[in-house]
């Protein structure tokens, strides 16, 4: 049984050491500016896309595939190449948490080794499991947060925008609410999961983010670049990809467990 | 609530081996309740290792104990155990940033205190750290860490309590004064249990004393275990010159356990002092040696932690 009580302990413990955190803080700063200007500069542009598509061959080749989505067909050029550009940044919002969590959960727990705090912390009543489930939430929840704030202020936004230029409401569309409600915490967690695993064995947060990021980054590019497309145009495959990260996930938790043994932290942990 | 539950610790063949490496290995022993035990031994003899497994920090790989009324190992591996020990690590081990209050509302949360303002304000004043409460704990000294880690080791009102090195690393001053929280505690009815290299310390403080390698070499009452090798005295004589050149004669004689040198002074281990220190001096003398001075160190735990130690050796 994981008591509420404990988790919310470490997750207001941790909220407030992040908020004091420069070396995290920046990477939770830039990551949402990003996210919030990619849509907008989309809906703001638009018009000149479309104007430009003639010209340029990718383009053309977005207007398209914009064109075959059945849900677009109805929809004028403008529209249509907006609502499939939109989807496209939700790629961004899954690399968001992929990055941020990668950083939050490497300060977390190697910043617990610097300070000498595990074996205090492991001291007190509180269960292997508690402490694992605690410190993966106090991880992933600034990134969810974060994540889910961003996607929320860029949905008014692009809204607002849209309501006054094309008299049209874009966002959110069921990919941005499963991708972004969905897919992005799952590749958060796992991202946690493996950063947590590294961490084990380290005793420097940055040399966890650049091993975290060396692990997890390449992998998502290259798999949102052969997936990412098909993860845009069709629902089943996005479901689909849900379904795998979950058990992916589920897997990693499972793995990791045996790593967060208080036996395993006092006496393999350097 | 305290009272209905044995205070007691009571380890049978206590074993723990690393990657087929033994830290410790048949630890039998019985400490009553209220005492303070000293656990001796130099570094890597198993102090920390016999603490963890007391604690249910880690599991045996061979026999029991019972801390407190729960046995370790248990099912739950010492979740309620550790509700009712404190435990000092040998690193104070806080968050730097935060504030002591912070630090010890984050602890008592763990520990499961629902209302702890009131609590921890009574130890923060009790320990002299209540005008500092809200300053970072990276701003602190090394003796006000220390009482903060000892806040942290009793808010939850402990009836064991275990301390790995309480002051080590601590000035003359702040050691001073951890001790005699200590000897407060002790008085307070806690079973204390001291892992220490400081044997001065362990002298003040104890009423019981383990000395482990790895092994438990003795376990006794602290007075017992003196008199046990009370036959044994330190003895220090002074030299006009070196005493290096001098340590094999000494050791030569009889009587003497051990002898070390330490620039201008032998520091020898005796049996029998009355009869020996005149024969040491005088086989010294009519070797030339040119003495000085003799003093008798001391017939005190250090030097029957030195024969323990060297018997086992």
């Amino acid at each position: 049984m994981i008591r509420k009580d404990i988790v919310l302990a470490f997750l207001a413990h941790e909220m407030r050491d992040l908020r004091s955190n420069t070396r995290v803080l920046p990477v939770f700063l830039v990551f949402p500016v990003l996210a919030l200007l990619f849509p907008a500069v989309i809906v703001l542009f638009g018009d000149a896309m479309v104007a430009g598509a003639a010209h340029d061959p990718g383009m053309t080749a977005m207007l398209e595939a914009a064109h075959r989505q059945p849900e677009f067909a109805g929809l004028d050029l403008n529209q249509a190449l907006m609502r499939y550009a939109l989807r496209t940044v939700v790629g961004f919002y899954l690399l968001m948490p992929v990055a941020m969590a990668g950083t939050a959960s490497a300060f977390s727990i190697v910043g617990e080794k610097q300070q000498r705090t595990l074996e205090p912390i492991l001291a007190t009543p509180i269960s292997d499991r508690e402490f694992l489930v605690g410190k993966f939430l106090v991880c992933l929840a600034p990134t969810l947060a974060v994540t889910w704030a961003t996607a929320v202020v860029a949905i008014l936004l692009v809204d607002t925008i849209t309501l006054v230029r094309l008299q049209a409401v874009l966002l959110p569309d069921r990919f941005w609410i499963a991708g972004v409600g969905l897919l992005a915490p799952l590749l958060g967690g796992a991202v946690v999961l493996i950063t947590m695993r590294l961490s084990a064995r380290s005793v420097d947060p940055q040399a966890t983010v650049q091993a975290s990021a060396l692990a997890v980054v390449p992998g998502f590019l290259v798999v949102f670049g052969v997936f990412g497309k098909l993860l845009i145009s069709s629902f089943t495959a996005l479901l689909t990809g849900i379904a795998v990260a979950a058990l992916l996930d589920v897997w990693l938790f499972r793995r990791v467990e045996r790593t967060f043994e208080r036996e395993e932290i006092l006496t393999r942990w350097r | 609530m305290r009272g209905s539950v044995p205070r007691v610790i009571e380890a049978t063949a206590l074993s723990r081996s690393f990657d087929g490496r033994p830290a410790v290995e048949g630890l039998t022993f019985r400490l009553p309740s209220g005492s303070l035990l000293a656990l001796l031994g130099p570094n890597g003899a198993g102090k920390t290792t016999t603490v963890r497994l007391l604690m249910g920090l880690i599991r045996p790989t061979g026999g029991s104990a019972t801390v407190a009324g729960f046995k370790v190992p248990d099912a739950d591996l010492g979740g309620r155990l550790r509700g009712v020990c404190g435990f000092l690590t040998e690193a104070p081990g806080f968050y730097e940033r935060r504030s002591a209050l912070d630090n010890l509302r984050f602890f008592a949360r763990l520990y499961g205190l629902s209302q702890p303002e009131a609590r921890l304000q009574e130890q923060l004043k009790e320990f002299g750290l209540w005008d500092h409460r809200d300053k970072p704990v990276g701003t602190y000294s090394k003796g006000m860490k220390q009482r903060l880690a000892l806040i942290r080791a009793l808010f939850h009102d402990p009836r064991v309590l275990f301390l790995d090195e309480p002051t080590a690393g601590l000035d003359p001053e702040s050691a001073l004064e951890v001790r005699e929280r200590i000897l407060r505690l002790k008085t307070e009815g806690r079973t204390i249990v001291v892992c220490t290299h400081n044997l001065e310390e362990a002298e003040r403080l104890a009423d019981w004393v383990g000395i482990l390698r790895r092994h438990l070499l003795a376990f006794d009452v602290l007075s017992a275990f003196r008199r046990g090798r009370g036959d044994r005295t330190q003895v220090r004589i002074r030299l006009a010159g070196a005493a290096q050149s001098w340590r094999e004669a000494a050791e030569r004689c009889g009587g003497v356990e051990g002898a070390s040198a330490e620039g201008d002074c032998l520091l020898l281990t005796v049996r029998e002092p009355r009869s020996t220190i005149p024969g040491v001096v005088a086989a010294l003398a009519s070797a030339g040696a040119p003495i000085l001075e003799v003093g008798n160190e001391s017939s005190s735990l250090e030097a029957a932690y030195l024969a323990c130690i060297r018997e086992s050796a």
